[in-house]
């Protein structure tokens, strides 16, 4: 297996269309390795969803994109749906499917069309909803879910997938602090048995739990390095124009706002 | 010589002009030879066929379609008020079983059952009605229907005067009354009468009719505009705006007609219009007002053109200046 | 525990169906009458089967299609207000069906081609053309909400073409106001098979894309990501709308709210995932065109209701108990 699991060279990406057409990523040259945890971070406007769209597969652009060693635009649809999954921000109108169907759509590229779920289907969707807490209420329906316990029905989702890549983009929205917790232990948890995480976070502190961080800043790659280096520390607060703090606490790195 | 050719009953059938052997064929002959018997036997028989099938009445609607019917109908269903009517003035209106919910006249038909209006008829109740025939407007989709449910139908729409005659004399052959073209006749010949009674300085006379269905004008190859030609009278409407155009009221304060012909429910806040306060008509009030009666009347194309001529030359005489 | 509430839904909307045909074959402008006399009287006995039976049953079929396609419509564009004339389709069978009035007469060639296709062929043809015309000015099924404009605009530039044949063309007035009431008088046995011809395999192609229009639920990037063919999809549910809601218009006319309200309906019973929705939503408008038909016939007989009147009444007046119900228990509506 590849050690490189999502590699960018060369990407430009564009969004509007035409005219306004307006280029966000200016040349992104990116090697994300496997089974480890991958933080991307960056001043508000900096293009990092755009890029993590981009390594889905989900935005087209120009340049290559490899997902283990192939390029994504080779694979079909189904083949890159079971190696990446993809928790995106919330857009969802499924109010009126239960808990348990919302999982069960994380199993959408493992299924023949029309047939019913299998007794696999069902193992992975039970382990995703215990990871995040939401078995219990399987069966309620997700338009009658508070903001944090819906968003932990998506993870559930992309987690029934059972992908060997895992992309989210701001996946900790209205989640408290217990389950931001709970969320980084997952991850670890994820990277540790040699799944690939690449997450976008806003919350430094949290990102910094990472194994790698890549700072991206006006559509480039400023800096890619262990969360753990002081390299890192200085390419993060230089880009945040010096208005953030790195240091350590309680054998954590955080940043304060300065 | 002609010979006729007798059927068993003895009733003449056809005659046929003999060019050879007149002597021979003449009717007053006894004993015709052995062979012309059999001869005269295949023509009797022929000619009865001929007879049983000329009672067979086809006729061909406005849909291009030939329907055919064993005999005259005598139950009659009729959906559209102008083709009541003209049943009616053919003398039939005893036929009639069922009419549309608009078909007011004659009185009589008033007690007969209203079978819904002509474009949504309720087929169940024509249905029940058991007619022989049901006439009804060729827009309607009830047509379609009413023959897939074995029923015979007529689809006729008059819309001119034209049209009219032509319905009538259809009718009349459905129907089979004899000489449905003289009653045409009379109703045209009262019409000229109503041209002629129409005063010499109201000749001439320039008007404008809003038809009550939303604010259209009559226009000079609707109905009304014949009626108007025919009366002598000058529509204002110019002849390639079609039947029942839309006109800018602008044009008609342009137009400044000597008299306005209306409906009652138009009536209402004429002279608010802009600019027609001050036009001639308006002003020295030379405004005809038809009840929805006459107006009945005036906007349908059949047997009442002649009343139809006589109302306008009573509203012309009275107005003109 | 919802997938059982919705067999449940979807055994009594069939049963009520049942009845309500049963009582549909009594009723009418000459009664019950018909049905006793039905053995003796050849007359009566073809007003039960062959008009009052096929009416009732066309009435559930249209109200089928038009729920099957205010669900597809709801699904497709996720929006709750979306109904089956999104995308032009009724606009377009008024325009067929006004130039079918206008151009009759014209011409011996037109007159004898609109005999054969008839106001019902103009209909269906006008709403799938109507579609078409959306597509073409969309661009294609990528873009949702361009695809939502190009219907308004279709919609609202085909009317204005009716306008102007109405203008032109002004004896066709009650003709076309009857079309756009809609009506369920017309629609013998050969307009119910033909409409049962749509229904079923439409139903079956929307049933089996359920899934994948739950999954375009959660968002379309997470639907992209899972390997759902979005255009693909698209399209096949864009022309499942255009002939299910030609069909039902063709017969009926433009009958409103049973497409819009049918899907609501069910979900406040019994919410279920898409493939299942779309089933009980058929059911569900077929049953409430079905009741508004024999209630049309029945309340004031032997005269008729506009059938369009009686949908609106049924199927807002449980909606309005609906919100009431809700806002009293407090919340959000």
């Amino acid at each position: 297996m590849n050690s490189v699991a999502l590699e960018a060279s060369g990407v430009r990406a564009a969004l509007g269309n035409g005219s306004q057409a307006t280029e966000i990523l200016h040349g992104i040259d990116l090697r994300l390795p496997a089974g480890r945890w991958t933080s991307i971070v960056g001043p508000n406007g900096a293009g990092k969803s755009t890029l993590l769209r981009v390594l889905a597969g989900l935005l087209p652009c120009s340049g290559d994109v490899l997902l283990q060693g192939q390029r994504i635009g080779a694979l079909t649809a189904r083949e890159r749906a079971r190696r990446l999954a993809w928790l995106g921000q919330n857009e969802s109108a499924a109010d009126d499917l239960s808990v348990h169907d919302v999982a069960m759509l994380g199993r959408l590229p493992h299924q023949p069309w029309l047939a019913s779920p299998s007794a696999a289907d069902r193992s992975a969707v039970e382990q995703a909803l215990r990871a995040t807490q939401a078995w219990e209420w399987r069966d309620r329906l997700l338009g009658r879910l508070s903001g944090g316990e819906r968003q932990r029905v998506l993870l559930a989702r992309a987690l029934a997938v059972r992908a060997d890549v895992l992309l989210m983009d701001e996946p900790l929205a209205n989640l408290d602090p217990p389950h931001q917790a709970d969320w980084l232990a997952l991850v670890r948890g994820l990277a540790g048995s040699g799944k690939t995480v690449v997450s976008v976070l806003h919350e430094i502190s949290l990102a910094l739990h990472a194994d790698e961080l890549v700072v991206v800043d006006a559509g480039r790659v400023v800096h890619q390095g262990a969360c753990a280096d002081p390299a890192t520390h200085r390419a993060l607060e230089h880009v945040f124009g010096g208005r953030i703090a790195v240091r350590a606490l309680d054998g954590q790195w955080v940043a304060l706002p300065n | 010589m002609r010979e006729v050719v007798l059927n068993a009953e003895g009733a003449k059938i056809s005659q046929r002009t003999q060019r050879k052997h007149p002597k021979v064929f003449s009717a007053s002959s006894a004993h015709p030879p052995r062979p012309l018997r059999s001869i005269i036997r295949w023509l009797t028989v022929a000619s009865l066929a001929a007879a049983l099938n000329a009672h067979a009445l086809t006729i061909t609607d406005d849909r291009g379609i030939n329907v055919t019917l064993e005999k005259s109908p005598q139950r009659i269903v009729s959906l559209l008020p102008s083709l009541t009517e003209t049943v009616c003035e053919l003398g039939q209106c005893g036929r009639l079983v069922g009419v549309d919910r608009y078909s007011n006249f004659p009185q009589q038909v008033r007690t007969l059952p209203q079978v819904g209006g002509g474009i949504d008829p309720n087929i169940e109740a024509v249905v029940a009605l058991r007619p022989d025939v049901v006439l009804m407007a060729t827009s309607s989709r009830g047509a379609q229907r009413l023959e897939a449910l074995g029923l015979k139908v007529v689809a006729m729409e008059p819309k001119t005067a034209a049209d009219a005659r032509r319905v009538m004399g259809k009718l009349g052959q459905l129907l089979e009354v004899p000489d449905a073209g003289r009653i045409w006749r009379a109703i045209d010949a009262g019409v000229s009468a109503a041209a002629q009674s129409l005063p010499a300085r109201a000749k001439n006379t320039t008007v404008y009719y809003e038809v009550s269905t939303g604010g259209y004008a009559a226009g000079t190859t609707s109905f009304i505009g014949e009626l108007m030609q025919r009366l002598g009278l000058k529509n204002i409407v110019a002849g390639e705006l079609g039947p029942f155009p839309r006109i800018n009221p602008e044009y008609v304060v342009r137009a400044d007609p000597a008299i306005i012909m209306v409906g009652s429910r138009n009536a209402l806040g004429l002279e608010q219009r802009p600019g027609w306060a001050g036009m001639r008509a308006v002003r020295e009030k030379r405004v005809c007002v038809f009840t929805a009666d006459e107006s009945d009347v005036l906007v349908r194309p059949g047997p009442r053109m002649a009343e139809a001529a006589r109302l306008m030359v009573r509203c012309v005489t009275e107005k003109a200046p | 525990m919802s997938a059982r509430r919705g067999i449940a839904l979807g055994l009594v909307l069939l049963l009520a169906a049942g009845s309500a045909l049963l009582v549909g074959a009594g009723v009418g402008s000459t009664g019950f009458s018909s049905v006793l006399n039905a053995r003796q009287d050849p007359i009566a006995w073809q007003i039960v089967w062959d008009i009052r039976l096929p009416r009732t049953l066309g009435a559930w079929m249209a109200g089928a299609l038009l729920g099957l396609a205010g669900a597809v419509a709801q699904g497709l564009f996720r929006n709750p207000l979306a109904d089956p004339y999104l995308l032009g389709s009724a606009s377009g069978a008024a325009l067929g069906v006004g130039l079918a009035l206008a151009l009759f007469g014209a011409s011996p060639f037109a007159t004898q081609w609109l005999v054969r296709l008839g106001l019902t062929g103009a209909a269906f043809v006008g709403a799938v053309g109507g579609v078409l015309l959306t597509l073409a000015l969309a661009n294609g099924v990528l873009h949702t909400l361009r695809l939502l404009l190009a219907g308004v605009i279709v919609g609202v530039v085909l009317g204005a073409a009716r306008d102007l044949v109405t203008l032109a063309v002004p004896d066709i007035l009650q003709a076309m106001q009857a079309f756009m009431l809609g009506s369920t008088g017309f629609v013998g046995w050969t307009a119910c098979g033909v409409m049962a011809a749509v229904l079923v395999p439409m139903l079956a192609i929307a049933w089996a894309l359920g899934r994948m229009l739950d999954g375009l639920a959660l968002g379309e990037s997470t639907a992209s990501s899972l390997g759902v063919p979005l255009a693909a999809m698209r399209a096949a549910l864009v022309a499942v709308l255009a002939l299910s809601t030609g069909a039902a218009v063709a017969q009926t006319g433009l009958i409103a709210f049973v497409g819009l309200a049918a899907p609501h309906l069910v979900r406040s019973i019994a919410p279920v995932t898409h493939g299942r929705l779309v089933v009980l939503s058929a059911l569900m408008g077929g049953l409430l065109l079905m009741v508004a038909d024999v209630l049309a016939r029945w309340i004031i007989a032997p005269q008729e209701l506009p059938v369009g009147v009686l949908t609106a009444v049924l199927g807002g007046s449980y909606l309005l108990w609906l919100m009431h119900k809700r806002s009293a228990r407090g919340g959000m509506l």
